[in-house]
């Protein structure tokens, strides 16, 4: 009975024991992935802080590179920083990165045919909704005088049998 | 017209329920690929049996190949191999190209071509080896340049250089036979196309004796 209980807290140190280990071992990665970068200006640091948020990880489903510490969004990153520092502009490393990942790396979508919807639908949206509500507007006016000259119609009726 | 009327929002309730049904059976991991079409990316990398001896696109030239983009350390891949290592006795050309992940430096942990390369033997030794070689890309170099996102990644890249066909995720029963029906194909281009077409032919003919 003693020998027992005995083992049993063994085992609750021996569980603790790993769970703080394994908690370590979380905790050790995290130190690992935060780093420091140094930049030749300010400007390149705007840029490179903008490029990262703009860029998405193409093996997230839904993350900007700056956020993703997936192998490929590091990768980005480290390209990003290092084609900043040759001088390359936004739109240089955008299509650096297009030519490699495609559309999707780039959370603004290319303006084309196929894509013209996103900005189309829309407006086309804004512009049923206003007929719509134009055309509801003016059929209730028409009801309103409508009424008013069958409620006239049945007063002046009233009247006329009233004297 | 007022009938006709009646029945717009029913319309547009039938296509906003038709687009997302479809929706529920696309893969949202399936974003194309910019390489499809494009020339292969120069390169210069190690083999990974002979580190001392760089392989570049002139190795490749006048070859159709699929590069297949895997790790001893991705399960995909290793389950991959022995459908490969098959379809390598059929007489497919199949490079490797090892993706290196990034060491843990903050474990100490550094990049160390002999433990790979051991590594990599025991695998295949294991698994089946599907490759005429193996390019090691530590840097991930060319893995960043083909656009990869994991592994394993498959390309089909024909005679002249030109990626054909750019598949994520792993090559199978369900998949080979129509990537195998374009592989087929590059092998025996249109006679006379080009001045090309005739060495083209030439490496073909030897790549099918195999």
């Amino acid at each position: 009975m003693n020998n027992q209980f005995y083992s049993l807290k063994r085992v609750n140190k021996l569980g603790l024991q790993s769970l703080l280990l394994t908690l370590f071992l979380f905790a050790m990665p995290s130190f690992a992935i935060t780093d420091i970068l140094e930049f030749k200006s300010p400007e390149q640091e705007q840029l490179y802080r903008e490029l990262t948020a703009e860029l998405r990880c193409p093996k997230c489903q839904n993350q900007n590179i700056a956020d993703s510490n997936a192998v490929v969004a590091v990768d980005m990153r480290h390209k990003t920083l290092q084609l900043v520092e040759q001088g390359m502009d936004k739109a240089q490393v955008i299509d650096y990165m297009k030519t490699r990942y495609g559309d999707f790396v780039h959370y603004q979508p290319p303006f084309r045919f196929s894509t013209i919807w996103l900005w189309l639908l829309p407006i086309l949206l804004v512009i049923a909704l206003a007929v719509v509500m134009l055309k509801k507007q003016r059929q209730q006016t028409i009801t309103q005088n409508a009424d008013d000259a069958e409620l006239q119609a049945m007063i002046d009726a009233v009247r006329k049998k009233q004297p | 017209m007022r009938k006709l009327q009646f029945f717009i929002p029913l319309a547009l309730f039938l296509g906003l329920a038709v687009f997302l049904f479809s929706g529920l059976f696309s893969n949202p991991r399936d974003h194309g690929s910019a390489l499809v079409t494009q020339p292969m990316p120069q390169f210069s990398l190690p083999n990974l049996t002979e580190p001392s001896r760089l392989m570049t696109n002139a190795d490749l030239k006048g070859k159709v190949y699929l590069l297949n983009v895997w790790g001893t350390w991705c399960a995909t891949c290793n389950a991959e191999l022995g459908f490969l290592t098959t379809l390598r006795q059929q007489g497919i050309e199949i490079i490797g190209l090892y993706y290196v992940q990034p060491p843990e430096a903050a474990f100490g942990e550094r990049f160390d071509m002999t433990a790979l390369q051991q590594e990599v033997s025991r695998k295949l030794a294991e698994q089946g080896d599907p490759y005429q070689f193996n390019m090691v890309d530590e840097k991930r170099s060319l893995i960043f340049d083909l656009g990869v996102t994991g592994a394993p990644e498959t390309f089909l890249v024909d005679a002249s250089g030109i990626i054909r066909h750019h598949l994520v995720g792993d090559i199978n029963e369900q998949n080979w036979p129509a990537l195998h029906t374009q592989y087929q194909a590059l092998l025996a281009p249109a006679p006379a196309a080009n001045s090309t077409a005739a060495t083209d032919a030439k490496n073909n003919a030897g790549g099918q004796g195999e």
